[in-house]
C-alpha cells in the first residue's frame, strides 16, 4: 500500500548532486536591435514580412510562415491591448514572491505579436481583457538593455 | 524500468534479446539529472548492443517514431519506454524555469505556471467556460483515479475545495495543477504481420500525429491548442475518422492543468469549441457519461509522469480496448483517442487513435 512506501528518496542510500548550469544567453541579431532601441531610444522595434503581411513583436530574424530572412525593422507604437492577464504568486524556484505579480500578454498595436510584461497603476480587480495600455519607461540612465527597461504597462 | 520492461515483454510474448530490434526512450536530460542520459538507457531495457535512440519529447512521440521504424520494414518489433523519477528532483521548479526563454521570459522571476494562468484566463474569456467547470474536471479525474490501482492521487474532492486551494497564478489554483508522480511504462509495438502472430487480440495504432507550435509565447494563439488541431487532423485522416464524437468511444487527454482537458477535447473535436466545460459539468465525460474522458484519472488523478504521461494515456486506452480495465472498464469500447502535451512552456503535442479492430 502506498502509505507505507518510502516517499522521500533522501531516506534511501543516496548521493546529493548539483548540476551546475551557468550560461551566457545572447539576444541574437534581432534581439540585439530590439534591446538597443529599448535602452537608447525608448522605442519598440518590430520586424516585418511584407510577403506574409506579418509584423513580428518581438522582432525576428526570419518569418515563421515563409522562412524568409527579415531585415525590415520598423518602429511600432508603445501601446497595446491586454489579451490576457494573471496574478502570479510564486517565483522561478517555487518560493512565494514577496508581492504578487500582475503579468499580462499585451498585444502591441500595429503588430501581430506582443510582450509579456507587468501591468501597474491599476487595481488587480479592475484588470480586464481588452484594456488599452501603454509602456512606461524607466529613466534612460537606469536602463540596462533588458525587458525591465519598461517599468510596466499602465492604462493608456 | 526493469520491472516495467519485464512486464511488457512477458505481456507481448517477446524475448528482449532475441525478438526486439529497436528500443526508443522518451527522456529529457534535465529531468534525469544526467548529461547525455541516453547512454544509461540500454541496461534496464535489455537493449545493450541493440539499436537504441532517445526521443526528446513525450512518450507518444516515441511511439510515433517507433511505429515509423516498423513502417520502414527495418524492424518488426520495437520497444518504447518513458518514465518519471520526479521524486529525485530536489529543484523541479528551477529546472522547469530553465525552459523559459532567457532573453524575453525570465525578467520577472515568475514561475512558469504564469503561462498556464494567462492561458486559462484567455480560454475562460474566449469560450465563456466557467472557473467551476474547470474545477469539475479535477473532481472527476481524482474520483476516477480511485478505481485505478496505479493512480497516485485518487480523492473525492469538491469544486469549492479546488477553487479555494492556494492561488498559484490567478485563476489557476494548486488543485488545478497535476501533482508529480514516479512511474515507468514500457510498450511493445509490432508490425501487422508480427502482431497477428504474437497476439490473438492486438490493439492497433490506427493513426498518429505530432506537431509543435512556435516556442515564442508572444506569437501564440492564447486561447487554442494549435498543436493538437494539426496532430488531430493527421491522426484522424490516417485512421479514417470523419466524425470523432460518433466514431470514437472514449478519450485519454492531457490534463496537466484542469482547463487543458477541456481545451484539448475541443481541439480533438469531441465537442464544439466552448462546449466542453458545460458537458464536463453535466457529467457527460464521467465514466458513466456519454463520452468517458480520463477514466484512468489522467494526470490530475494518476499523477504527472512528465514525458511518461503520454504513455499513461496510451496504456489506459490499451487496457480499456482489451477489456482489462477492471472496475473502471468502459463497456463495448472499440476505438479510443490518446492526446499529449509537454506542458508549460511548450506548445508540442501528439494524438493517437487506437482500436481493437484492424
Amino acid at each position: 500500500m502506498s502509505f507505507d512506501k518510502i516517499r522521500d528518496p533522501r531516506k534511501l542510500r543516496h548521493q546529493i548532486g548539483h548540476m551546475e548550469c551557468d550560461y551566457v544567453y545572447t539576444a541574437g541579431v534581432a534581439g540585439e536591435r530590439f534591446y538597443l532601441a529599448l535602452r537608447e531610444d525608448g522605442k519598440l522595434l518590430a520586424t516585418r514580412c511584407d510577403k506574409c503581411n506579418i509584423t513580428y513583436m518581438p522582432p525576428r530574424m526570419y518569418c515563421d510562415k515563409c522562412f524568409a530572412e527579415l531585415t525590415n525593422y520598423k518602429e511600432v507604437p508603445l501601446t497595446g491591448i491586454i489579451e490576457s492577464y494573471t496574478i502570479t504568486y510564486f517565483d522561478m524556484d517555487g518560493e512565494v514572491l514577496p508581492e504578487p505579480l500582475v503579468l499580462a500578454f499585451i498585444k502591441i498595436d500595429q503588430t501581430d505579436g506582443g510582450l509579456i510584461h507587468t501591468v501597474g497603476n491599476i487595481k488587480p480587480e479592475s484588470l480586464k481583457i481588452g484594456t488599452k495600455v501603454k509602456a512606461l519607461f524607466k529613466d534612460k540612465a537606469k536602463r540596462t538593455g533588458a525587458l525591465t527597461d519598461i517599468k510596466c504597462f499602465q492604462p493608456a | 524500468m526493469f520491472e516495467a520492461a519485464v512486464k511488457a515483454y512477458v505481456d507481448a510474448g517477446v524475448n528482449a534479446r532475441k525478438d526486439i530490434g529497436s528500443f526508443l526512450t522518451a527522456a529529457e536530460d534535465y529531468w534525469e539529472g544526467y548529461s547525455i542520459f541516453d547512454e544509461f538507457v540500454p541496461d534496464q531495457l535489455g537493449a545493450v548492443l541493440r539499436s537504441v535512440c532517445t526521443i526528446g519529447g513525450d512518450g507518444l512521440l516515441a511511439i510515433s517514431n517507433g511505429a515509423m521504424q516498423i513502417e520502414t520494414g527495418l524492424f518488426d518489433v520495437v520497444a518504447v519506454e518513458a518514465h518519471s523519477k520526479a521524486s529525485d528532483m530536489l529543484t523541479f521548479d528551477g529546472i522547469l524555469s530553465h525552459a523559459l526563454d532567457p532573453v524575453y521570459n525570465r525578467a520577472f522571476n515568475a514561475h512558469p505556471y504564469f503561462i498556464a494562468g494567462l492561458e486559462m484566463q484567455r480560454y475562460l474569456h474566449a469560450t465563456k467556460t466557467t472557473r467551476e467547470q474547470c474545477a469539475s474536471v479535477v473532481v472527476k479525474n481524482k474520483h476516477n483515479a480511485m478505481d485505478n490501482p496505479l493512480a497516485a492521487f485518487p480523492a473525492d474532492m469538491t469544486v469549492d475545495e479546488i477553487i479555494n486551494s492556494t492561488m498559484v497564478s490567478h485563476p489557476l489554483t494548486q488543485r488545478d495543477i497535476s501533482p508529480l508522480a514516479d512511474g515507468c511504462i514500457v510498450m511493445v509495438l509490432a508490425s501487422e504481420k508480427k502482431a497477428k502472430e504474437l497476439a490473438d487480440h492486438p490493439i492497433w495504432l490506427k493513426g498518429l500525429g505530432w506537431y509543435s507550435d512556435t516556442p515564442w509565447l508572444e506569437a501564440r494563439d492564447w486561447s487554442a491548442a494549435g498543436y493538437t488541431n494539426l496532430a488531430r487532423d493527421r491522426a484522424y485522416k490516417r485512421a479514417g475518422i470523419k466524425n470523432p464524437r460518433k466514431e470514437i468511444d472514449f478519450a485519454e487527454v492531457d490534463d496537466c492543468f484542469s482547463y487543458k482537458e477541456l481545451q484539448h477535447l475541443e481541439a480533438l473535436q469531441i465537442c464544439e469549441s466552448g462546449k466542453a466545460g458545460k458537458l464536463a459539468e453535466a457529467g457527460e465525460f464521467n465514466c458513466d457519461g456519454s463520452f468517458p474522458v480520463n477514466v484512468s484519472g489522467g494526470r490530475l488523478g494518476a499523477g504527472n509522469l512528465l514525458e511518461a504521461s503520454a504513455l499513461q494515456s496510451v496504456l489506459e486506452c490499451v487496457q480499456q480496448l482489451r477489456g482489462h480495465a477492471g472496475k473502471r472498464q468502459i463497456k463495448n469500447a472499440k476505438t479510443a483517442v490518446a492526446q499529449s502535451w509537454r506542458s508549460v512552456p511548450t506548445a508540442s503535442g501528439c494524438v493517437a487513435v487506437l482500436s481493437n479492430e484492424l
